[in-house]
């Protein structure tokens, strides 16, 4: 009887220790799995900022771009007008430097 | 107490440790995974900060050579127009040996420019010396003994100094103009027109950017 009682408290004892057991491998898996994930979130972040990083730099440059071809532009304009000055006033301003030149005035 | 009431007691115990070790890990992993997106989100803040800036300075970087180069357009511009300029009035000089300038002859032009440089001279202390006038093989039909004696009159009245103008036989190479020379050629003033040119540069660029490009 008390063979018997005791067989029977060993055999509970073992399925205590593999229920332990079997929680810490499941703890073990749980973290692993936390390790992972958080691996992946890394991963795509850094997928992502290079993502942004492009998008950024291209706004940026498509900006200062639009800005370089309106300045040019402008500046275009005002040399064409510049030059039209110039060729109305070259008449005068030549005779004007002759005088110089020529010592009369 | 009974063998099957132990074990029952083993079980329950044992179940419990398994609940608070799977809850504990559980819990663990939640705080991991929460302070792991807080960083990635912090990161990805800094980095967006940096990647701004960085584009901003291109963008300032792309303008800032836009306002050079548009400054350069401008300035070629002008420099284009200012060479014109110089170039016509030397292409007018040639004009002016035969047809004169304004109503002046071209004898009156290298008149003018003599009497300059005798002053110059005068000017430097070296009164009553003969003053020789030097021009090129082309100007040397256009300065006569009479011109020169009218000036050396000239300045005699007006400045009160004897000075005596003669024509050199040497001869200049030179598009036109003079250069006198005094105390035996020691001193000499150019009043050739590359000179003048040469001379009156800058104010002359001035001048020449001013009257060319104020609108009229």
């Amino acid at each position: 009887m008390a063979v018997e009682a005791l067989k029977l408290i060993r055999e509970g004892e073992e399925e205590g220790r593999k229920i332990l057991e079997a929680a810490k491998e499941s703890d073990a898996k749980i973290t692993k799995d936390a390790e992972e994930e958080i691996k992946r979130l890394k991963e795509r972040a850094r997928e992502e900022e290079q993502r942004l990083a492009v998008q950024i730099s291209d706004t940026y440059t498509k900006e200062g771009q639009e800005e370089e071809k309106a300045i040019l532009k402008n500046a275009g304009e005002e040399a064409e007008k510049l030059k039209a000055t110039a060729e109305s006033n070259l008449g005068i301003t030549v005779n004007a430097m002759l005088e110089k030149i020529l010592g009369l005035r | 107490m009974g063998a099957e009431e132990i074990v029952a007691k083993i079980k329950a115990e044992a179940n419990a440790e398994r609940e608070k070790i799977l809850s504990e890990a559980e819990a663990n992993v939640r705080k991991k995974v929460e302070e792991a997106k807080k960083e990635i989100e912090a990161h990805k803040k800094a980095f967006i900060t940096a990647e701004e800036r960085r584009g901003a300075e291109e963008k300032e970087r792309i303008v800032r050579a836009a306002r050079l180069n548009a400054r350069k357009l401008r300035w070629d511009a002008e420099e284009a127009m200012i060479a014109k300029a110089l170039e016509e009035a030397m292409k007018r000089i040639k004009g002016i040996k035969t047809d004169g300038f304004n109503g002046n002859s071209y004898s009156d032009v290298l008149a003018g420019l003599i009497k300059d440089a005798a002053v110059s001279i005068i000017a430097g202390g070296s009164a009553g010396v003969d003053l020789d006038v030097l021009v090129s093989e082309e100007d040397g039909d256009f300065v006569t003994s009479a011109m020169l004696k009218k000036i050396a009159d000239e300045l005699n009245r007006e400045r009160g100094v004897k000075v005596r103008l003669s024509l050199s036989g040497a001869r200049l190479k030179t598009a036109g103009g003079v250069i006198v020379t005094g105390n035996e050629g020691k001193i000499a003033v150019n009043n050739t027109f590359e000179r003048r040119i040469a001379r009156l540069s800058s104010s002359l660029r001035e001048d020449v950017a001013k009257a060319l490009f104020t609108p009229s």
